[in-house]
């Protein structure tokens, strides 16, 4: 082997280049990631109205806790969670193992139509779907027209049928996206394995309880973590839809982040502990959701 | 990789080519203190109203100087907000209006929330002569920043025909207090099946509009002590709101367009709120005639209670950044003193100003026969100058989202005084 001329081995040399091909990435990440959530950190430490913040140590985490504005929106987020996640995701698996049937015709049709909702614009379904439920909207002149319902369901102002529509809403959205991963991990399911079943005379269900969902266990333990996310980081749809309202029957967590920053006098500095405890909600909930698929896959 | 290495700094080059390039002209208009040639950008919203009245301010001001540079720029109120203070929190000015108009609701929390960064225009403005109520949201410390603009003034659009049918006329409603207004909603009812009133449970404006009738607000005199909890007549106001739903005179709406629709179909008789919606009304033609304009309502049962109040409104502000002097100019010599501009503001557009000179102008006397030959501008200008003064204060939205949840809990049985408890001690909780 020659001796590298700058008189740096060959082995040091490697690895300045691999170091300098990733350093660009690295630096970047510190600058627009790390360096901006030090200073959220920091901001989250001070209070004030606009530019006249000082610096109050913990009292803006302490207020969380008797904020009761924050309470509301942190309940409401976790309806959202505990309802929407387990039917978007059981709906998706669902989907998914019917369009991987091998006998169905129009598959491609299908996959576009049901993945179709993910390629439309946030804003631009939360309109379309606030009009559609409207009091004297499409849905409640269906159901009427259908004589299931006598009077119209008050879709946006009533608060119960207000969280029901935003879950509508978002599993309209998601559960298309959803059923993308649950497709391409069945299509890494060797078939053999479904023909043995079958040979050992194991019945549909059996198959999919014993077969696919344990394979599935690391796709379907990503999906539920990133679908987790995305719930705790809802903004658009309520926004858009019901505004928070009735009341604040549906308004999320990051929603009472932007009211802190724009719609109030602006107070940066809670509102940067509010999406902090956004921060903390999501590590404690990732970390179960590891623990409770137990595991070696994870 | 040479080739790579060639493109990236190619690249790199072309980059700082472009910054330095829109950085120009900024640094130009920035640095030329000679009069006129630099660019005066205003903001505002809604291209029927305030656009329009900037559009002939521009023209008005034109005329004096011809060289004015004046670039008006229509953006969404919420978009306003945002950029205001996304750019005024982080501390830059760069990519901010000079002009921009803001909710008088909201004036105090920018004026207080960014300090030093507005422009004085106590020099530039005579502000004795505004309507008074328009001085406390738009000076702080003394000095005037705001220049106000239109009037919020209040008034009961009711619809004469469907008054008709129930036995009453438009004289039965001058004067009258809430009560009588929620009565007469009944007959209404009775009579044509009609509710009197359409409200959106998530904007209490009606219960702001009740309570400046006795010059009250959700906070104390100094505008940051909430003034929930013993506040008479916000507990009155309560109480007839919901008096309102009991009687089963409301038509419950979720937006802005579900509002306008319920006029504009004729499922609603009455319409009490700012004279901005004129527009709105008068967006069905059909309807011609059959509208007329009373006075607010006020509350029952206060001596000092007047037939006048406010909703929304806004005023003009000049950010603190090269070119000021410029833009409070143009301010000063159109709706900060030029009679001839209201008047055409009045016959153009319809914004009623709060420049109380104006109001002695040709075009405030003129009749409308949208509304029965009324003369509305008169009655307005007339509202506008009793308009009780209250502080809006800093926080005016951030209560209103309490009230909003608690007047839910209210309307489901809970009892009142616990209500208001309940929210002043949110409201101190959340303001501090």
């Amino acid at each position: 082997m020659k001796v590298a001329r700058s008189g740096m081995s060959i082995q040091a040399k490697t690895n300045a280049i691999g170091w300098s091909f990733i350093s660009v990435a690295v630096i970047m990440i510190c600058v627009f990631y790390f360096y901006p959530m030090v200073q959220a950190l920091i901001l989250s430490l001070q209070s004030g109205r606009g530019m006249n913040l000082q610096f109050v140590g913990l009292d803006n985490y302490v207020r969380l806790f008797t904020d009761s504005m924050f309470i509301a929106a942190v309940k409401n987020t976790f309806i959202y969670l505990i309802v929407q996640v387990p039917i978007m995701i059981i709906l998706g698996l669902f989907i998914s193992v019917l369009l991987n049937d091998s006998r169905l015709k129009f598959k491609g049709f299908f996959r576009t139509a049901i993945f179709l909702p993910c390629v439309t614009s946030l804003v631009a379904y939360s309109v379309i779907f606030k009009y559609l439920f409207a009091a004297d909207g499409l849905v409640n002149t269906m159901l009427m027209k259908v004589s299931i319902i006598s009077a119209p369901i008050q879709w946006i102002t009533d608060p119960f049928w207000a969280k029901i529509t935003i879950i509508i809403a978002i599993t309209w959205r998601w559960t298309g996206y959803n059923m993308i991963f649950y497709l391409s991990a069945l299509q890494n399911i060797d078939n053999s394995i479904y023909e043995a079943a079958r040979i050992d005379g194991a019945s549909a269900f059996k198959q999919f309880f014993q077969i696919t969902i344990p394979l599935l266990k690391p796709i379907i333990l990503f999906t539920s973590i990133t679908s987790t996310i995305g719930t705790l980081q809802l903004f658009d749809e309520v926004m858009n839809i019901t505004g928070g309202g009735p009341g604040n029957a549906t308004t999320s967590i990051s929603q009472y982040i932007y009211n802190l920053s724009f719609k109030y006098t602006p107070d940066f500095g809670y509102a940067a502990t509010v999406s902090y405890a956004i921060v903390v909600l999501i590590v404690i909930f990732s970390v179960l959701q590891f623990k409770a698929a137990g595991d070696r896959n994870g | 990789m040479k080739k790579l290495l060639a493109l990236f700094m190619a690249s790199m080059l072309l980059l700082a080519a472009c910054s330095s390039g829109s950085n120009e002209p900024n640094g130009n208009t920035g640095s030329t203190g000679t009069d006129g040639g630099a660019q005066v950008t205003v903001w505002a919203w809604d291209p029927n109203f305030n656009i329009k009245a900037l559009n002939i301010a521009k023209e008005a001001y034109a005329a004096e100087n011809p060289d004015a540079n004046i670039n008006i720029v229509e953006n969404a109120h919420d978009d306003i907000i945002q950029k205001l203070n996304t750019g005024l929190g982080a501390g830059t000015t760069s990519g901010l209006p000079n002009i921009v108009l803001i909710e008088d609701y909201r004036a105090q929390g920018f004026l207080q929330a960014y300090p030093d960064m507005f422009y004085d225009l106590t020099e530039h403005i005579n502000a004795s002569e505004f309507a008074e109520y328009k001085i406390g949201p738009t000076s702080f410390d003394g000095k005037n920043y705001g220049l106000p603009f239109d009037s919020g003034v209040a008034g009961l659009f009711v619809r004469t025909d469907y008054l008709e049918q129930a036995g009453y006329t438009i004289e039965d409603l001058q004067g009258i207090d809430w009560k009588q207004y929620i009565e007469i909603g009944k007959k209404v009812k009775e009579a044509t099946g009609k509710d009197m009133i359409s409200l959106d449970p998530n904007d209490l404006g009606i219960i702001r509009v009740m309570i400046q009738t006795v010059g009250s607000w959700y906070m104390e005199e100094d505008g940051v002590t909430p003034n929930l909890v013993g506040n008479e007549p916000l507990k009155e106001a309560f109480q007839l709101y919901k008096e309102m739903m009991e009687a089963n005179i409301v038509k419950p709406n979720s937006d802005w367009s579900q509002y306008v629709a319920t006029f504009n179909s004729g499922d609603v008789a009455s319409v009490p709120t700012g004279n901005w919606i004129n527009a709105s009304i008068k967006a069905e033609a059909s309807q011609s005639g059959n509208w007329a304009v009373a006075p607010i309502p006020k509350l029952p049962d206060h001596p000092d209670a007047v037939n006048a109040s406010n909703l929304g409104g806004s005023s003009w502000y000049v950010l603190n950044i090269p070119g000021k002097e410029q833009a409070a100019d143009f301010l000063a010599k159109t709706f900060g003193s030029n009679v001839d501009f209201y008047q055409q503001l009045i016959t153009e557009v319809g914004a009623i100003g709060t420049y109380i000179p104006a109001a002695d102008g040709e075009a405030y006397k003129a009749t409308d026969e949208f509304y029965g030959g009324q003369s509305t501008i008169t009655d307005f200008a007339a509202w506008t100058e009793q308009i009780p003064r209250v502080n809006y204060g800093m926080h005016t939205y951030a209560i209103e989202d309490i009230l909003v949840v608690e007047m839910q809990n209210f309307l489901n049985g809970k009892d009142l005084d616990k209500v208001l408890e309940d929210a002043q001690n949110q409201a101190v909780a959340q303001i501090r």
